[in-house]
């Protein structure tokens, strides 16, 4: 082969290795990427398609016929270095990671893929799932025994090569890791085959490597570390337990700790055992992609008396003729294209109490959004929404949020005011001094034993609740009827407040006028909370 | 309801170029959205004096359904029975008692009857820990009158969730609103001993037209 075919940045990668232990590596059956991270080289050099063994070598060997101070080996002479990359099985190191080789999800083996074959595997996944993504992040899992391969390689450098200079200036911090290096290899190459940029998206693509034919759970790797120890290598035979992407990618991470941890409590004592052996059986690759959940937040406003906010079903029958949650959720969801949506609300109304005004604070989380809306959509989305609401139930302030729309909603609910509109009825007409004394009330502390329409199902309790103010508007034409108008502490059971509950809420509207009051219609007026509101 | 001005965004958008025109519309249009939301909750909540009952149900009438316990192990010893929709039971002195006939009704309410006293117990929980298992005889309390003293009883079988410690303060509660304030008692029956209770007790018509004759 001519020296003058090869790229010149890969020229000058091979230039900066030092020859010998770089052929050395060669013949023991590691794959050049991995030689390249071995000693420290970064970037572009990763992603050219051909790196055959063959091709460095050569390379190396005009290095060393400049210089003669380092003595000719002869490994291409006993054959053991083919033409293709993974003629002697796959790397000693990374199990052929970095020769993109791989089983695929149907278990057939794809040897030495380019990195753009690569690439394209992964825009595939993320073109089946149907995802518009303007970013994205590469996440690698690898199996950990590729680190303890790594580490007797490099035991192996150190007592064979210990006196020269460039391994005495080395240490193992410039080594670049196997995930490293397959985003130097991929990541520009994904970016544009997919017109997205690499970031700290929510969009993640997981890229997950196990052993086919090898030890998988960490059992199996804490007998490997034992093994390890003992210095006893032997072939021994191992079975594959079809665990999923997302458990292997536990197992890999959890591992992968294990081994990093031994690895440093050995420190450089182990012996190493050199040449490894060879590898035969590349690993099994899953392509998986997912987008962390979105977060709608705004507010939602009930005009009905028979819709429940969350789905409400008891033996199989529906109360209510529809709720808030599915409104809005089965709206949103397609919009997004998601998998499933979770419906969160900053406490609940009654069925029978309508929520007006200000409306109450909603979050709707999408799970795996294929299409994220721009937030200048929201406002169509909120027409959608009210249009199919039919009147029902109607969003407002609509907007993304990120997830910490949800600590907002919660830090603000324990603490929120609420305000309500009675109508209440009084066994007598109603006098301008009953409404001097309603309104002359403020912070007005109440108690109140749970309800008795609760209590079959909740703790009996009694608790202090604070009216915050009070106000009455007449109704024309009637002298028992009045709209109540009410400010209080959350928690606070209002319909209760007002007829007094057989006298377990004290005080009450009906003992405070001294005659017996009923409450035939209540709304939520406001929901006073920070979070959600129009700009 | 109205979609929030569609029309009003749609013709902004049309507009885009001119920037101060479009601000001053968006402007007007929130400021128009502050008023027709205050007018819309205003129209919603005004309710329409002619559809209103003269009189509405009170919330007892409303929420409980009636039932009355005449003569109950002893004669004019009525009670009621108010048994909520979530199948709690509220249990009572009918008006027709024969304490309520005594010179100046009810003087006195005693819990510490039987075993141990009734206002004694803290039940806790949902699952209404220490709650107390009470046959239908069993006595709730001691009601006394200036000459005379009666057993008020549990009537129907279940846990007894609280009675009605007020009533130890505030006798007269019985005479002036038995059926509200002047409750005695709640219990709590299981479904089906509640079959077998309900077929003992009689409805409020009939309750009616048993103590008119
Ligand atoms: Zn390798």
């Amino acid at each position: 082969m001519l020296t003058g075919d090869i790229e010149p940045s890969i020229k000058d990668a091979v230039s900066q290795l030092p020859p010998q232990a770089a052929k050395d590596l060669l013949s023991a059956g590691v794959c050049v990427r991995c030689i390249f991270r071995l000693f420290g080289i970064r970037g572009q050099v990763y992603s050219f398609p051909t790196l055959a063994p063959s091709l460095i070598y050569s390379q190396l060997e005009e290095v060393i016929d400049v210089d003669e101070s380092i003595p000719r080996c002869s490994v291409e002479a006993n054959g053991s270095l083919g033409g293709s990359d993974t003629d002697l099985g796959f790397c000693t190191i990374c199990l052929g990671i970095l020769q993109f080789s791989y089983h695929d999800a149907k278990d057939k083996v794809m040897k030495n893929q380019s990195p753009s074959d690569m690439a394209s595997t992964i825009a595939q996944s993320v073109k089946q799932e149907g995802h518009s993504i303007s970013d994205f992040s590469l996440e690698i899992s690898i199996p950990p025994i590729i680190l303890e391969n790594e580490h007797a390689v490099r035991l192996h450098l150190k007592s064979k090569y210990g006196n020269e200079g460039w391994m005495q200036e080395s240490n193992s911090s410039q080594i670049i890791s196997v995930k490293e290096s397959l985003k130097f290899s991929l990541t520009g190459l994904v970016e544009n085959v997919l017109d997205a940029k690499s970031s700290l998206s929510e969009f993640r693509i997981r890229m997950t490597y196990t052993l086919s034919k090898s030890p998988k759970t960490i059992q199996n790797i804490m007998e490997k570390n034992k093994r390890f120890k003992k210095l006893k290598h032997g072939n021994e035979k191992l079975h594959s337990d079809g665990t999923d992407a997302g458990d292997a990618d536990m197992a890999n991470d959890r591992a992968e700790e294990i081994v990093k941890r031994t690895l440093k409590n050995l420190g450089d004592q182990q012996p190493s055992v050199f040449p490894p052996d060879k590898v035969t059986e590349p690993c099994s690759l899953v392509v998986a992609c997912s987008r962390a959940s979105i977060f709608f937040g705004g507010r939602y406003l009930k005009y009905s008396r028979n819709v429940s906010q969350s789905r409400w079903i008891i033996d199989d029958e529906r109360m209510g003729e529809a709720s808030v949650e599915e409104i809005i959720g089965s709206n949103i969801l397609p919009l997004c294209r998601g998998d499933a949506y979770k419906f969160h609300a900053a406490g609940r109304e009654d069925i029978d109490v309508r929520m007006l005004g200000s409306g109450r604070p909603f979050l709707v989380e999408v799970q795996n959004a294929r299409d994220v809306p721009s937030r200048t959509s929201m406002r169509e989305i909120e027409v959608k929404v009210n249009n199919v609401g039919s009147g029902l139930v109607k969003v407002k302030n609509l907007d993304l949020v990120g997830s910490q729309g949800w600590n907002l909603m919660r830090e603000g609910e324990a603490e929120k005011q609420k305000q309500y509109a009675a109508l209440v009825w009084i066994s007598r007409p109603l006098e301008d001094v009953d409404v001097e004394t309603v309104v002359s009330l403020k912070e007005m502390q109440i108690l109140q034993k749970t309800p008795i329409r609760v209590l079959h199902r909740r703790s009996p309790l009694e608790r202090g609740r604070t009216i915050h103010w009070m106000n009455i508007e007449r109704i024309a034409g009637s002298s028992q009827y009045f709209l109540l108008h009410l400010c209080t502490q959350a928690g606070t059971y209002i319909k209760e407040f007002v007829h007094g509950d057989l006298g377990r809420t004290h005080p009450s509207i009906g003992s405070i006028l001294g005659c017996r009051a009923e409450i035939l219609q209540l709304d939520v007026t406001d929901v006073k909370m920070d979070c959600f509101m129009a700009d | 309801m109205e979609a929030d001005h569609p029309q009003a965004s749609v013709e902004a958008k049309s507009i885009g170029k001119r920037l101060e025109f479009v601000e001053l519309a968006v402007v007007n249009q929130e400021g128009d959205k502050e008023a027709t939301e205050e007018d819309e909750l205003q129209r919603l909540l005004k309710p329409n004096v002619d559809e209103l009952p003269v009189e509405p149900p009170s919330s007892v009438e409303f929420n409980f359904v009636r039932y009355f316990a005449p003569d109950f192990m002893k004669e004019g010893h009525d009670q009621y029975v108010y048994r909520h929709a979530n199948g709690l039971c509220v249990i009572g002195l009918a008006p027709s008692h024969v304490a309520f006939k005594d010179d100046g009704g009810v003087t006195e309410v005693d819990f510490n009857v039987g075993k141990s006293d009734r206002s004694s117990m803290k039940v806790t929980g949902k699952r209404k820990r220490n709650a107390q298992h009470f046959e239908s005889n069993s006595a709730l309390c001691k009601v006394n009158t200036k000459d005379a003293s009666y057993i008020v009883r549990c009537c129907v079988k279940g846990s007894l969730l609280e009675v009605n410690d007020r009533l130890i303060k505030q006798p007269g509660l019985l005479n002036s609103s038995a059926d509200r304030d002047g409750y005695v008692a709640i219990v709590m029956p299981k479904p089906a001993d509640w079959l077998k209770i309900k077929s003992s007790l009689i409805s409020l018509d009939d309750y009616t037209k048993s103590r008119k004759t």
